[in-house]
């Protein structure tokens, strides 16, 4: 049992702490995601059906009138949902969740591309591959060898940066010891000019994101539906002191 | 050039053993002619399957952000922030991650070529035969002029050199993000009120209370990381306190939007309005008012800025309470007749509070600036005009682009008798030269940037190549020392350099006997050392607290700001965006990516007040004229209706409208230069913010890209 118990306190269960605070909205999480994830650029009129591929994108919300008129950013990404709405409606299991990371998996070999997991899903957080998207060469030289590059009829979305975790682990494993909080950092987290997004193992009780987590200012975004959110808000505020 | 050594031998050499994740260097001094190998001839010491790591600097702003760049099997895969590096602590911005989608950009030009001006055609050359014409154009100091952006110092750095020791005129340094910022501007304000001869750093994370007149710290101005992570600082003060940011300007930025308050005042207005405060401010502190803010009107203020007494007392006793206040001179402020004295305005105000040299204060910073403004173009153009200029070299800016259309820069182009590009791209500037002889892209080439504006300690950021060039390209300042070499004489024995990387040696050698954070023995470890961690920098900061004697009693003439005609004329404010100066308008991920306050992609808008385009009859999505109410120059721009913007005022992003720049660039959008009125402040800068325009139906609609909503593509069309 005791076993049992400090297996458990070792398992992965990755989470996300996202502080509204100070998240500037400024994008840079957005062009980092897409940079390292080989996402395809789909160009303006793509963009405009609503067909851009970005995993994270910043929800601009105009509050007031003018002239108090203010936006609100959200950073809004797959929620890696430990209940997923996703996962049940696939007819292929290529969304399911997985025992090692506790995180929502999109096995794009398997895909068909019915497209049941966007439609369920309340984040608005997966994206389509309407068309085979052409990257002219050389530009394909950029693309990141550890991410698969997707083709048309797959349906895409946030990883938490899987192959990160999994070159983590490596790490870890090779220096024989465990990952410690802070070994990981996805490209948004990474890249995020004030900090405001931060990445751990929530099943830690002492890692960052878990202290975070137990924040006054915490929320999760439509919790009510059940979804069990893996990314935590702390609330913003422009108020002083407040 | 130098015998290469092979690639075993230098394994042997300097026997270095890689794993993973590691940054790594060339270990020696022979490793600048190891040649990085592409993709298909992969170089031994890299690992199939294995990253490996180089630290360098990035050159998308002038900025100088340090970077280390992920390659993999000879490719640049990823951008990353350099921790270890004093102006961005590992972070890095949406223009620096594309960086590599400039250097694999299909559009490159792939080797030197002739042009023939105004049109695409051309004819490829040998490099031999592009370093004959250069040096042949050197001939003649007198009637050869250059033109460099803000970006790479040493080559600014190696040109003043030559310039110098040859008897050429000064070079003139010109880049719109220093326009826009209004940077000649700020440094004169500087070197007249505090009389220092730097732009100052803005310690924002340590103060209480910021008053931004227009600084757009998130974005662009001066050093964006750094000032991103002091708006951090700001918010998250030990004890759970939480800094105040008060914005003034017409239209709300991405950093006003992460204001407390934002304050739409009338643009031109904010030099006032930093003298009403300084009055209010002294009165609340008890002390006498200094004599630049005594005779300050505020009744007058109140009606010329439209920021009604009430606010105006409440702001200025904010300013002047017990907290740690700090203005910030912003461009907006700076770019208007009045911008110097506004200027001076703004930086009194922290004489006032006394935060000069103290946390959450300003500090001088290191090194000089350079940067050439406004009027320096003009006299060059003046020149051009003339017929005095025979020969101009133009470096890292594209002045057909980013000049102001009125200022007549591709007209004086055409009494120019050989114009020599170096850039990477096809752009505007490009296309009216007789040869391009493309400079090596970002990640390919040697350098380091020296003034960093955002860095608390003197810095200077190495750059140098993370890949093998993949064209036919080579780096201006080894064009130029070649050059000089052939044409002989006085200059090629007063400048002995036999390479860019010889330049950069000697130039950074003074620095081994200073204490930095690492130290050698002597020039190639020193060397090994610069390239692995990306530059020198002190270990630790350098804003010490200091006293500095600054003399207030001293008066400011203000002339009326420019005014519109009600429901006629608007003021137009052109704001910067992640395009920067123009030339990230062909990386096609920037264009994806959504502008922060409006979600629009791949295009540029005009932002118009809803109330303000309903008495127009103007409504989301339709195409407008908009006329310079000065000059007869006119652009074509999709309407935004965008809300956090003063109903008197109208703004256009900077960074589209190119008709060259290849094919993520072209046709999209439009250039608000084009409308600039080209007249210059008091410091010489460009009085940007002082353009007037009208705004006129075309009849025509066009929905943009935008990621917030689907209407107008659903709906409407």
């Amino acid at each position: 049992m005791t076993e049992l118990l400090a297996k458990e306190a070792h398992d992965e269960k990755w989470g996300m702490v996202i502080d509204l605070d100070i998240c500037s909205g400024c994008q840079a999480c957005v062009t980092a995601c897409s940079m390292e994830n080989n996402i395809p650029f789909v160009g303006e009129d793509e963009m405009a059906y609503g067909r851009g591929m970005q995993w994270m994108r910043i929800r601009r919300y105009w509050e007031g009138e003018y002239p108090e008129v203010t936006p609100d950013y959200q950073p809004m990404l797959c929620q890696q949902c430990g209940s997923a709405p996703c996962e049940p409606v696939c007819p292929v299991f290529a969304t399911l969740h997985s025992e090692v990371e506790k995180i929502n998996l999109q096995v794009y070999n398997r895909c068909i591309g019915t497209r049941y997991c966007a439609n369920n899903c309340p984040y608005h957080a997966r994206t389509f591959n309407w068309f085979d998207y052409e990257i002219p060469a050389p530009m394909n030289s950029y693309l990141n060898p550890d991410v698969t590059v997707r083709r048309r009829g797959v349906m895409e979305k946030c990883t938490f940066c899987v192959q990160r975790i999994v070159k983590g682990r490596q790490q870890a494993s090779a220096e024989g010891r465990e990952i410690e909080d802070g070994d990981i950092t996805p490209a948004c987290a990474q890249a995020c000019p004030t900090d405001a997004i931060t990445f751990g193992n929530l099943s830690d009780p002492e890692s960052r994101v878990s202290k975070m987590v137990r924040s006054d200012r915490a929320y999760k975004e439509l919790e009510n539906l059940g979804t069990e959110p893996r990314v935590t808000y702390l609330k913003g505020g422009k108020s002083y002191g407040g | 050039m130098t015998e290469k050594i092979s690639r075993r031998d230098f394994l042997k050499i300097s026997g270095i053993g890689l794993t993973s994740a590691t940054v790594i260097t060339g270990c020696g001094p022979s490793s600048r002619y190891v040649t990085r190998q592409a993709y298909a001839n992969m170089p031994e010491y890299n690992q199939t399957g294995v990253s490996t790591y180089y630290a360098t600097t990035c050159k998308e702003c002038p900025a100088g952000c340090g970077l280390i760049v992920r390659t993999q099997e000879g490719r640049a895969i990823k951008v990353e922030g350099n921790p270890e590096h004093p102006v961005n602590k590992g972070k890095v911005c949406s223009r620096g991650l594309t960086t590599v989608q400039g250097v694999y950009n299909p559009d490159r030009i792939t080797g030197p070529q002739k042009r023939t001006r105004g049109s695409r055609t051309t004819t490829a050359m040998e490099w031999q035969g592009a370093i004959n014409t250069v040096a042949e154009e050197l001939k003649n100091p007198q009637k050869t002029a250059f033109l460099l952006g803000l970006q790479s110092d040493h080559l600014y750095d190696l040109v003043r050199e030559i310039t110098e020791k040859g008897g050429f005129g000064k070079p003139v340094r010109y880049g719109t993000l220093g326009t826009l910022e209004g940077r000649s501007t700020l440094l004169r304000a500087t070197q007249e009120l505090y009389g220092f001869d730097q732009i100052p750093f803005f310690d924002m994370g340590n103060a209480d209370v910021v008053f931004s007149f227009g600084a757009h710290f998130l974005e662009t101005w001066l050093s964006p990381l750094a000032y991103s992570r002091g708006f951090r600082q700001l918010r998250k003060q030990p004890f759970g306190k939480r800094g105040y940011i008060v914005s003034f300007e017409a239209r709300q930025s991405l950093s006003s939007a992460n204001a407390d308050e934002w304050i739409p005042i009338k643009p031109g207005s904010e030099g006032q309005v930093a003298l009403a405060i300084g009055k209010i401010a002294a009165t609340k502190a008890g002390v006498p008012a200094p004599a630049i803010f005594a005779e300050v009107n505020l009744n007058e203020v109140s009606q010329i800025s439209g920021i009604s007494m009430e606010k105006l007392l409440q702001l200025g006793e904010l300013f002047g309470s017990d907290n740690k206040a700090i203005a910030l001179p912003g461009g907006s402020a700076l770019t208007t007749r009045n911008g110097l004295d506004a200027a001076k305005a703004i930086l009194a105000l922290n004489v006032l509070v006394e935060n000069m040299s103290q946390p959450g204060g300003v500090f001088p910073t290191f090194g000089e600036n350079h940067t050439s403004d406004f009027a320096a173009v003009k006299a060059l153009i003046a020149k051009m005009n003339a017929g005095e200029v025979d020969t101009l070299f133009i470096h890292g800016t594209n002045p057909v682009f980013e000049l102001p259309a009125s200022a007549g820069f591709q007209a004086a182009l055409k009494k120019v008798k050989t114009v020599i590009s170096f850039s990477t791209f096809e752009d505007e500037t490009a296309i009216e030269s007789d040869y391009v002889f493309p400079d090596h892209a970002a990640l390919e080439s040697f350098g380091y940037q020296r003034v960093l504006l955002g860095s608390d300690r003197e810095t200077y950021s190495s750059i140098q190549p993370v890949v093998a060039p993949i064209h036919d390209t080579r780096a201006t300042a080894d064009v130029l020392l070649a050059a000089i070499l052939a044409t002989g004489g006085n200059l090629a024995s007063d400048i002995q350099y036999t390479d860019e990387v010889d330049y950069l040696q000697k130039t950074i050698t003074p620095l081994i006997e200073k204490a930095g954070s690492y130290s050698a023995g002597e020039l190639p470890t020193f060397w090994s050392k610069w390239l692995q961690f990306g530059g020198w920098w002190k270990t630790t900061s350098e804003l010490n607290s200091s006293e500095i004697e600054i003399n207030l009693n001293q008066k400011l003439s203000f002339s009326a700001p420019q005014s519109a005609k009600v429901g006629e004329t608007f003021h137009l404010v052109t704001f910067p965006t992640q395009m920067g100066d123009g030339s990230g308008a062909n990386r096609p991920w920037l264009q994806e990516t959504p502008d922060p306050m409006t979600t629009v992609t791949w295009n540029s808008w005009i932002e118009i007040h809803p109330k303000t385009a309903e008495l127009l009859g103007i409504h989301d999505d339709d195409i407008v004229e908009v006329k310079s109410s000065t000059s007869d120059f006119s652009v074509e721009a999709i309407v935004y209706l965008y809300p956090a913007i003063r109903p008197d005022t109208v703004a256009i992003p900077f960074g589209q409208g190119h008709t060259a720049l290849g094919r993520f660039a072209e046709g999209r959008g439009c250039n608000p230069a084009i409308v600039w009125s080209a007249s210059v402040n008091q410091a010489g800068d460009l009085a940007l913010s002082d353009t007037t325009v009208t705004i006129k139906p075309t009849g025509k609609r066009r929905p943009l890209a935008r990621q917030e909503s689907k209407e107008g593509v659903y709906g409407e069309h």
